[in-house]
């Protein structure tokens, strides 16, 4: 975190090179490796004790998938997650969280289901959500199986992975499939004809213009 | 509380609202070691908005007047040493009085078996307003089902809507570069305005009858409850103002997403009319005659740069601005235009200067980012405080809602405050505390001569003024209606906003108090609103846009509370005042600015981090 020089110019220009921007979330108890699983992911380097994130909003890689460039913004609880005190700020715009516990932690595996409310409840409708069951190195002290992971992910309608931030298990792997989730999602609503059934927009209810764009001075 | 908290730090914060947000973010971005507690279970303290479940919640909660001695278990007098002693902080707020909620909306029978059922589903802690509870989710799968094949909708990669959202620039490039950037970003994925499309559903079978009028029961607004953001304290933004300055400097606001204030409102002659702020909008009016354009054109271009022709007012300066005016040659409706729509002062209280500045302020104040003076943030103005909140725990600060301190320990000798000790028995130490003013006991504040705010939230089913978009946010200062009164403001804020759900509106309605919430709002309410029984008698009224669901409630107001009023402080804790009335949030925003200087006077306000995609770029190059 030494950068506190104000950015060049040419930053801008290299900051305009994508074609989407998405913004993912992470999220999850305390100690269940949020950070070090996106350092893994962003840098990917691995350190072994607590990494200090102070300074640090979130992280940014950008992706080549389906030949388009999609610039990442991952963000990080900094650390709010402790004390159940998330912002319902951190929430707002998110298009997908990955939700994390860990394999050796029971209670971080019970928290899913609050987590997984608290996304419901503040994100947007459409936020894509993988549950990931990371540390899946520390087989030994495992107290949750994976059969359960599984079965959870399920119920809640989110997709499944055990992943190993230290081991550098599928961590790029589940950045993807979030990725992949997002887009398959996107092309859906962009193809009306895709969509599932009548959302019950009746015609006689005069889909009213999009308002005027007040003319904001940019 | 799975973990337990540190026991040092440098410096302690009680209250989350959005003085203290703003201190804590501060302190911590200056490198100190931050504590930031509420006891609340909610950020904002009285600056918090609330889903409709969560503010009936937060009602309930004053109107039980629920002893909250309850849980405090821990003692704290074996904590205290002989050489110290302690100011125990008051239990239970008291800042919140005279609520009264009353619901207008259709409430039959097979609703409010459905309500009963989603009420207890949501609370009490469902239905607060953070994220912070832990929540039963037994429903979760398949809502979420339903909610996809419904109202699925990614928002398209450049609509118009989309164009309208306002991201604040950075404070790290210049304001034209960063505004192109994030408006005419055709990438930018990041939008929210397509959520609250896809819902029609709900009105289908009553539009049949009603071709204009969409109801909305009781028990939609309970069931679309989190597309409510009810702000106990609703205020726009000024576009030049402190608060608009600090969040593009700190880089807070990158947090925050806004909308422009779309319309400024009059209440002229028994009618809500459009008032043209700027020059284009001055021409292409048509309420206003050619002659009276002119006339307006002129005035506000006097005032623009009044400082340089003096000789304007110079024999004015001892009158009220309203006499000024008279004496402008502007017609009576211009008078009241300028005076309550564009100054947005009273009648008497308003000298010549003030009223010219604050015109001068409001043009300003134009065409920064849009065509009124104001922004208004998406999701509610509950989010500023948070966003300060998410900064300073960026850079380290320690959070934790629902955390009651019970007293202030403080040193005899040398009289300042060692440390806290919270309702679990723990003791923390720092050197500097900042508390809320509704925390402080009432010995503290026997002095003390508060104001209060008279506060209403309606939810109505159409725009006070209706126009070719229903996506209107709107501000209406209503001149006192009888002699004694006060103005009142009104904002109305549509779906778009994020803060009410489809085809609802949401209103807010301020004044300074002089009696009950109740008693000195509800003349104004009526005189804009029709309540939604009574809508089905008289045809006329249809003009008007029914009332759904009201709630009227008086706040306290400290913000103009000196320091020496409290008795009996320690000169290191410092205190931090509740919302005041005022239009926008400037008040607070210096209140944080002179405390922050007060305790470290040589460090930097809020400078801007460093950028998180330089670190990475660093890091990789």
């Amino acid at each position: 975190a030494s950068a506190s020089e104000p950015p060049a110019s040419p930053r801008d220009a290299a900051d305009q090179n994508f074609d989407y921007m998405f913004k993912l979330l992470l999220i999850g108890n305390s100690s269940v490796g949020k950070t070090s699983f996106l350092f893994r992911y962003a840098d990917d380097s691995f350190t072994p004790a607590f990494v200090s994130t102070v300074g640090i909003d979130f992280k940014v890689k950008t992706v080549y998938r389906h030949d388009k460039r999609i610039k990442l913004q991952i963000w990080d609880t900094a650390g709010q997650e402790r004390y159940r005190t998330i912002t319902t700020a951190y929430y707002r715009g998110a298009m997908g969280f990955l939700l994390m516990y860990d394999i050796a932690n029971q209670e971080s595996f019970t928290a899913v289901q609050d987590w997984a409310t608290q996304i419901k409840t503040y994100s947007w409708d459409n936020a894509q959500v993988i549950l990931v069951g990371n540390k899946c190195d520390l087989e030994d002290e495992r107290v949750v199986p994976a059969e359960d992971g599984r079965r959870l992910a399920d119920d809640l309608g989110f997709e499944f992975f055990e992943a190993s931030a230290k081991e550098n298990i599928n961590v790029k792997q589940v950045f993807e499939r979030l990725v992949d989730i997002i887009c398959d999602k996107m092309n859906e609503s962009l193809e009306p004809s895709s969509s599932p059934g009548s959302n019950g927009k009746g015609p006689a209810l005069g889909d009213t213009p999009p308002p005027q764009p007040s003319s904001c001075s940019c | 509380m799975a973990e337990k908290l540190p026991t040092e730090f440098d410096v302690v914060i009680i209250g989350t609202g959005l003085p203290e947000s703003i201190l804590a973010a501060a302190c911590s971005r200056s490198g100190q070691r931050v504590l930031h507690v509420d006891s609340r279970s909610y950020y904002g303290g009285n600056w918090a908005s609330f889903s409709f479940t969560g503010l009936q919640s937060w009602l309930k909660d004053y109107q039980q007047n629920h002893d909250s001695e309850e849980g405090v278990t821990a003692t704290w007098q074996d904590l205290i040493h002989e050489t110290e002693e302690a100011i125990s902080l008051r239990k239970k707020d008291e800042t919140i009085q005279h609520t009264e909620v009353f619901c207008y909306a259709s409430q039959d029978v097979e609703d409010s078996v459905q309500d009963t059922e989603t009420l207890q589903r949501s609370s009490p802690l469902e239905a607060s307003a953070t994220p912070a509870d832990s929540l039963d989710s037994a429903s979760l799968p398949k809502e979420r089902q339903s909610a996809y094949s419904t109202s699925y909708e990614v928002p398209s990669r450049h609509t118009e809507e989309s164009d309208r959202e306002l991201s604040l620039p950075s404070a790290n490039v210049e304001d034209s570069l960063e505004k192109e950037k994030y408006c005419g970003d055709k990438t930018d994925m990041h939008t929210v305005s397509g959520e609250d499309k896809g819902e029609h559903k709900l009105v289908v079978q009553d539009s049949i009858e009603q071709p204009k009028r969409n109801r909305i029961t009781y028990s939609q607004m309970v069931k679309e409850s989190r597309r409510f953001n009810i702000d106990l304290v609703s205020k726009p933004l000024y576009s030049q103002g402190s608060l608009i300055d600090l969040l593009i400097k700190s880089n807070v606001s990158r947090y925050a997403e806004f909308k422009n204030v779309t319309r400024i409102l009059a209440f002229w002659e028994g009618k809500v009319e459009q008032v043209p702020c700027s020059r284009a909008d001055v021409f292409n009016s048509k309420e206003l005659s050619m002659v009276e354009k002119r006339m307006l054109m002129k005035f506000l271009t006097f005032c623009l740069d009044y400082e340089q022709h003096s000789d304007e007012y110079q024999d004015f300066k001892q009158c009220s601005f309203s006499d000024y005016l008279k004496t402008k040659k502007l017609t009576p409706n211009l008078q009241h235009f300028i005076l309550h729509s564009i100054a947005m002062t009273s009648e008497s209280s308003c000298t010549t200067l003030d009223g010219l500045q604050a015109t001068k302020n409001f043009l300003q104040c134009l065409g920064r980012f849009g065509n009124t003076p104001f922004i208004f943030p998406l999701y509610g103005h509950g989010e500023i405080p948070q966003c300060f909140c998410r900064m300073c725990a960026v850079f380290g600060g320690v959070y934790c809602l629902r955390h009651k301190v019970q007293c202030l320990v403080v040193d005899k000798d040398s009289g300042r405050c060692k440390g806290i000790i919270d309702a679990f028995g723990q003791r923390i130490s720092a050197n500097y505390f900042i508390v809320e003013d509704s925390y402080l006991p009432k010995e503290t504040c026997s002095n003390v001569q508060y104001k209060q705010i008279s506060r209403a939230v309606l939810i109505t089913d159409q725009s006070i003024l209706k126009t070719d978009s229903d996506q209107q946010i709107s501000i209406l200062v209503v001149p006192p209606l009888e002699p004694g009164t006060t103005s009142v403001r009104v904002m109305e804020l549509c779906s778009s906003t994020m803060t009410c759900m489809k085809d609802s509106y949401l209103v807010h309605l301020t004044c300074s108090s002089s009696k009950t919430a109740r008693e000195d709002l509800e003349p104004v309410v009526k005189q804009l609103f029709i309540p939604e029984a009574e809508a089905e008698a008289g045809k006329d009224e249809l003009r008007k846009p029914r009332l759904l669901w009201a709630l009227y409630f008086n706040m306290r107001d400290s913000s103009g509370v000196s320091r020496s009023s409290y008795c009996g402080l320690p000169s290191n804790v410092y205190i931090c005042s509740g919302p005041d009335w005022g239009l926008g949030s400037e008040h607070a925003v210096k209140q944080a600015e002179t405390l922050f200087q007060e305790i470290f006077p040589s460090e930097e306000f809020c400078p801007p981090p460093p950028n998180p995609e330089d670190i990475i770029f660093e890091a990789e190059g």
